[in-house]
């Protein structure tokens, strides 16, 4: 079951990624674990008692009461400039969850697994690779993830690994901005032919999931069903401002 | 900057925590059906519009509201005139 | 609420000291102009767009938008304040003043309020004394620039006297009852008047 009370967690490091995005190690007390995919609402509070809520994605496979987020700083943010920006180790940071059981996949769902992802909406389909790696699944899977430019590609070097591992992953990058020198692979956002390059065939019935913003989610999942994927084995999470009071 | 709707149109998924907080339940996971076209969606798959005043959650089929929620002083309204019906899960509930 | 103050956070607002007398109660002096949104981005196109005035009126009309740029045109400066706890302080709206439209249909006597009605679907309701003596207009620019689609371009309704809900956007007309008829967010919890100098932010305030 989830939970839903607010409960401090302390900051255990914090590391980053790219120029814009941050690792947050968070040791939670109590913390009952996650399934890969769930995410958390953060809520900071300022000293005239204004808050704000965010919700960010589970980046980590579930592992003792220690949960990652990744976040990107966003410049006209409110609250990612302030994870991504200020918080330290030892700081406190106040959340809840995990939640939303929707856009979640473990290893006995089965597969095969197609995830898409836009920018940070890499980052709960790195959950679902990582529990798949520790949960040492063979269950055939493929990230499409679309960046601005290598330099953006969260988890890069982890991903390579899990690529070079042998057990049935494979990760292809799209960077429509711009490409390093000798870049062969997609220099374009994706569509429906790359999605149908890299993906699986209908017949191989798999499990997808698309995240990232708005645009990308919808014209992706668009595609899939185009394409003659089945709607109902397409799960999609659209990630954007809110601003919910 | 300018934004297209597109931008500011997100899921369920984006609720998630606030609808738990409303009903008790993990509503991402839990199917209803419009009350105008009959389409059945898990709440995770509803399109939404949160940015603002309270959420408005549409069918992906038809685009009709299904729910609207606002908040504010400790009290919650709830208009759930666009759903025929909800189907809450045991197994879904959230706990305290 | 929490009890917990995150470690330097304050979050986006910033107000100098001389704006805090101009805030009404539980607002904070914001310098932008957030979008709030309840549903899709109406596209209308402006050959197709019309605001028409009708209900308790003794003369319906109909504008186009050539029509209703023909009319005398009126500026708004000052403060908007919106029930999400922002206020944008100076700022500036430019129309017709709603006075102009209803000497044109001629109120009748027993028209009490007001429901505006917009592309998309949203409405709003008003006593019909809150739009006129030039406390309202119909605006299609804002700060001099044509007033973009995401804050209710081609042209919204603007009271700004109230809660800057009642003025709505993607304004299509005004039709006057006389009976008060509660719009969009009146119907799910919102003050059916929204006064921020009495903070009428909730039914029941």
């Amino acid at each position: 079951m989830g939970r839903l009370s607010w409960r401090l967690a302390t900051v255990a490091d914090v590391r980053p990624e790219t120029d814009r995005v941050v690792t947050l190690a968070l040791d939670v007390p109590d913390w009952d674990g996650h399934r890969p995919g769930q995410h958390v609402d953060v809520r900071l509070t300022a000293e005239d008692g204004y808050q704000a809520e965010r919700p960010y994605s589970i980046a980590s496979a579930p592992d003792g009461s220690r949960i990652e987020l990744a976040v990107e700083r966003l410049e006209d943010g409110e609250v990612s400039p302030y994870l991504a920006g200020e918080l330290r180790t030892g700081d406190q940071l106040e959340l809840r969850g995990p939640i939303g059981g929707y856009f979640v996949w473990e290893p006995d769902r089965g597969g095969p697994l197609l995830l898409v992802g836009g920018g940070s909406g890499v980052v709960p389909l790195m959950a679902m690779l990582r529990r798949r790696a520790a949960a040492g699944s063979q269950v055939p899977a493929r990230l499409l993830y679309s960046a601005r430019t290598l330099e953006d590609v969260i988890f890069r070097e982890e991903l390579e690994r899990l690529a070079a591992a042998g057990d049935g992953l494979a990760v292809t990058y799209a960077l429509t901005r711009a490409q390093p020198a000798g870049w062969e692979g997609y220099a374009r956002r994706i569509d429906a032919v790359m999605l149908e390059e890299v993906g699986w065939r209908p017949g191989e019935r798999p499990l997808a999931y698309v995240c990232g913003p708005t645009r990308l989610v919808e014209a992706v999942a668009g595609h899939l069903v185009a394409l003659g994927h089945d709607p109902s084995r397409v799960r999609t999470e659209r990630f954007g401002p809110t601003g919910v009071p | 900057m300018t934004m297209d709707e597109t931008d500011l149109r997100l899921d369920g998924n984006a609720v998630a925590g606030m609808l738990a907080e409303m009903s008790g339940f993990d509503l991402t996971v839990c199917w209803g059906a419009c009350a105008g076209c009959g389409a059945t969606s898990q709440l995770g798959a509803v399109l939404v519009y949160a940015h603002g005043m309270g959420v408005v959650a549409c069918c992906p089929s038809c685009g009709q509201h299904l729910l609207r929620v606002a908040r504010g002083e400790g009290r919650w309204w709830l208009d759930l005139r666009g759903l025929a019906w909800l189907q809450l899960d045991e197994q879904a509930r959230v706990t305290g | 609420m929490g009890g917990f103050v995150s470690r330097g956070f304050k979050g986006r607002r910033r107000a100098g000291p001389d704006q805090e007398t101009r805030l009404p109660p539980g607002q904070y002096a914001e310098p932008g102009f957030p979008v709030l949104t309840a549903g899709p981005t109406p596209r209308i196109d402006l050959k197709d767009w019309r605001l028409r005035v009708e209900g308790l009126v003794a003369s319906p009309r109909e504008w186009t938008w050539e029509e209703v740029q023909a009319l005398a045109r009126s500026t708004f400066e000052g403060d908007i304040h919106c029930v999400t706890r922002w206020s944008k302080l100076g700022t500036s709206f430019t129309g017709v003043s709603v006075d102009t439209l209803l000497d044109a249909v001629e109120p009748l006597p027993q028209a009490s309020h007001v429901v505006a009605f917009c592309y998309g679907g949203y409405t709003t309701n008003l006593p019909l004394e809150d739009v006129q003596g030039g406390k309202a207009w119909v605006v299609w620019e804002h700060e001099g620039e044509p007033l973009p689609a995401e804050h209710g371009g081609p042209a919204r309704l603007l009271v700004p006297h109230l809660y800057f809900w009642k003025s709505a956007k993607w304004l299509n007309g005004l039709r006057l009852l006389d009976h008060d008829a509660p719009g969009f967010w009146e119907s799910l919890g919102y003050h059916n008047r929204g006064d921020p100098w009495r903070e009428e932010r909730y039914w029941g305030d």
